[in-house]
């Protein structure tokens, strides 16, 4: 979310992505930040253990919600 | 004598207020009810008041509460005795010792000022304020009075009272938001109601508690140490003070603390990745250096705890410091799935000693006169290590190595992964039985015991660590009986000497990542000033 918010700033728009479980600490940090629309796209938990094919997989259904977010800017 | 004394507006025993404005002419006379001299003072004053307070402003501003209507009622006192309540006034006057009078003009300049009892100074200052008033000069029985008395100190300079005035006065060092407690509360209660604390009862920091604090440092309490991660919040020393003060440490422990939050708020500490891993990593300190002794810090028996104050106090200190003024919060940034006692804290001396070595912080570049907090990133330990029948060197090292393939699995090597080694003091005894063994010999030895080919490294049914299977078939054979140490380096070995002098136990702290997508460990000189 620092890198979202530090983009943003920059006027570049920017969606973070972080697996499921990761939704609470996005929300705890992009508050602290002062930025509280600062955006990021949930992908199904967990990835360390993913295949490549998985990994493909997650990535196509996030692609249309990262687009998205981006096109809200 | 010419400086102006700070005006006032105290209430008299009957509660009607009194103002002094700066200017005379006055007499203001300060006492302490249980002040032998102020009360030897007491006669006197009222003596002076008869002759001349026709003429002179009389005003004795009391340091005794309620007490104060003891003193005036015992000497007969008829001019305004004033409460000077929390000692604000005497504070501001700036004096030291009671009685403290001050004879001041029409202009407000302090023609006569002194503390405590000369019989002829008084003398000396009845006859000024007779020819000053043009009145008969007041009839004191100047032989009856002692000579010399000293004085007491005064009242607000007792501990509780002057930090307490210190912080409370204009110009206060103190910035911070102040928070009201309501009488009713429970202090302890409302401090964990705040969020403050990391699950322990926390010491409430006062101001009277900061500003002692602030003592243990010559820095500014307004000074930046850093930036804390993840909300970036500014750790000023006031700040690391009072996370000090509410940790339990005492104002010499301040510098430790300070040195300790600029080591983790560098980039190759990585305090943010630090907090947040799911990992559950955790910030291990090490101190080393003349500090040591001087505050009682413990590198000897149950160094890694519990039960010393210094190592307890500066490493939750620290923790404290990430929580509060990083607001790195369990469930919020901080992740860790399991967590880590040594979140609450992991602060020890190096048992310099008995180390056969240089000590860490030479090692690592300073002078031995330096103190110095060196910070690891660590997610387990301390582990123990366990030989009790080693004789020779070889032997001890060897243990020691076979120790630490539990960093993260034993099936896993070649890792670029520190590991912090406490070495006790009767393994280094058998380490250096023949003479020296030095600690890069050590490093060897530990990396030749744990090199194991790596076809045992190969993922398999008994676990889906490691290399996978398609890269193990391109490796083939050769390859895969090449021989990998458990550390991808052997400077990723850290090695310190640590506890006490009977038991064959050693430790070793296990790291998190390192290098730069992770932890590198840092060294910070303790500034003492």
């Amino acid at each position: 979310m620092h890198d979202t918010v530090w983009f943003e700033i920059q006027g570049i728009p920017s969606v973070s992505i972080a697996s499921s479980v990761f939704g609470q600490a996005a929300e705890t940090q992009r508050k602290a930040l002062g930025m509280e629309g600062a955006r990021y796209v949930l992908v199904p938990h967990p990835i360390q253990d993913a295949t490549d094919d998985e990994m493909r997989a997650k990535a196509r259904e996030a692609f249309d919600q990262i687009i998205g977010a981006l096109r809200d800017a | 004598m010419s400086d102006q004394k700070p005006e006032f507006i105290l209430k008299d025993l009957q509660g009607a207020a009194h103002h002094f404005d700066g200017t005379g002419p006055a007499l203001v006379c300060f006492v302490k009810e249980d002040c032998e001299t102020c009360n030897i003072a007491g006669p006197v004053l009222q003596t002076l008041s008869q002759a001349y307070g026709d003429a002179v402003r009389f005003l004795v501003p009391g340091q005794s509460g309620e007490k104060n209507a003891d003193f005036a009622q015992r000497h007969g006192l008829t001019m305004p005795v004033l409460e000077d309540a929390g000692c604000k006034t005497s504070f501001s006057w700036d004096f030291e010792i009671v009685p403290a009078l001050y004879w001041i003009d029409e202009s407000g300049a302090v023609v006569t000022h002194f503390e405590g009892f000369v019989r002829d100074d008084w003398q000396a200052l009845s006859d000024q304020m007779a020819s000053a008033t043009g009145k008969a000069a007041a009839q004191v029985d100047w032989d009856s009075l002692p000579a010399w008395r000293p004085g007491c100190g005064s009242k607000h300079f007792d501990p509780e009272v002057y930090d307490a005035l210190r912080a409370e006065a204009e110009g206060s060092r103190l910035r911070a938001r102040k928070v009201e407690v309501a009488s009713g509360d429970d202090m302890a209660e409302f401090m964990f109601d705040q969020g403050f604390s990391d699950g322990l009862p926390l010491v409430p920091p006062t101001p009277e508690r900061v500003i002692r604090m602030l003592e243990g440092t010559h820095r500014d309490p307004q000074d930046v140490i850093a930036t804390v991660p993840p909300n970036m919040g500014p750790a000023t020393v006031e700040k690391i003070a009072i996370n000090a003060v509410m940790a339990g440490c005492k104002p010499e422990y301040l510098p430790v603390v300070i040195a300790a939050v600029e080591a983790v708020c560098t980039d190759e500490f990585n305090i943010h990745g630090v907090t947040a891993t799911t990992m559950g990593a955790a910030t291990v300190m090490v101190v080393n250096g003349p500090i040591v002794d001087k505050i009682g810090l413990n590198g000897g028996l149950g160094a890694l705890g519990a039960g010393n104050r210094a190592n307890a106090t500066i490493g939750r200190a620290l923790r404290l410091i990430i929580r509060n003024v990083g607001g790195a919060t369990t469930g919020g940034v901080e992740r860790s799935v399991l967590g880590n006692p040594m979140k609450y804290t992991m602060c020890f001396a190096e048992n310099e000693e008995r180390s056969p070595w240089e000590p860490l912080h030479v090692e690592r570049g300073f002078k031995a006169e330096d103190s110095v907090v060196t910070v690891f990133a660590m997610t387990g330990g301390p582990v123990h290590l366990v030989d009790q029948t080693s004789r020779r060197p070889d032997q001890i090292a060897g243990s020691l190595g076979q120790g630490l393939e539990g960093v993260f699995l034993p099936k896993m090597h070649n890792l670029p992964i520190d590991a912090l080694l406490v070495v006790c003091p009767e393994h280094i005894n058998t380490l250096t039985v023949d003479g020296p063994y030095s600690k890069d010999r050590l490093r060897d030895r530990i990396q030749q015991v744990t090199a194991r080919p790596l076809s045992e490294m190969v993922q398999d049914d008994h676990s889906g660590a490691g290399i996978p299977v398609a890269d193990a078939e391109r490796m083939g054979p050769e390859k895969l009986a090449q021989l990998a140490p458990k550390f991808a380096g052997k400077e990723y070995i850290h090695i310190v000497v640590a506890g006490g002098d009977a038991g064959k136990f050693s430790s070793a702290f296990h790291g998190w990542a390192t290098g730069e997508v992770g932890s590198i460990s840092v060294s910070r000189k303790i500034d003492l000033g």
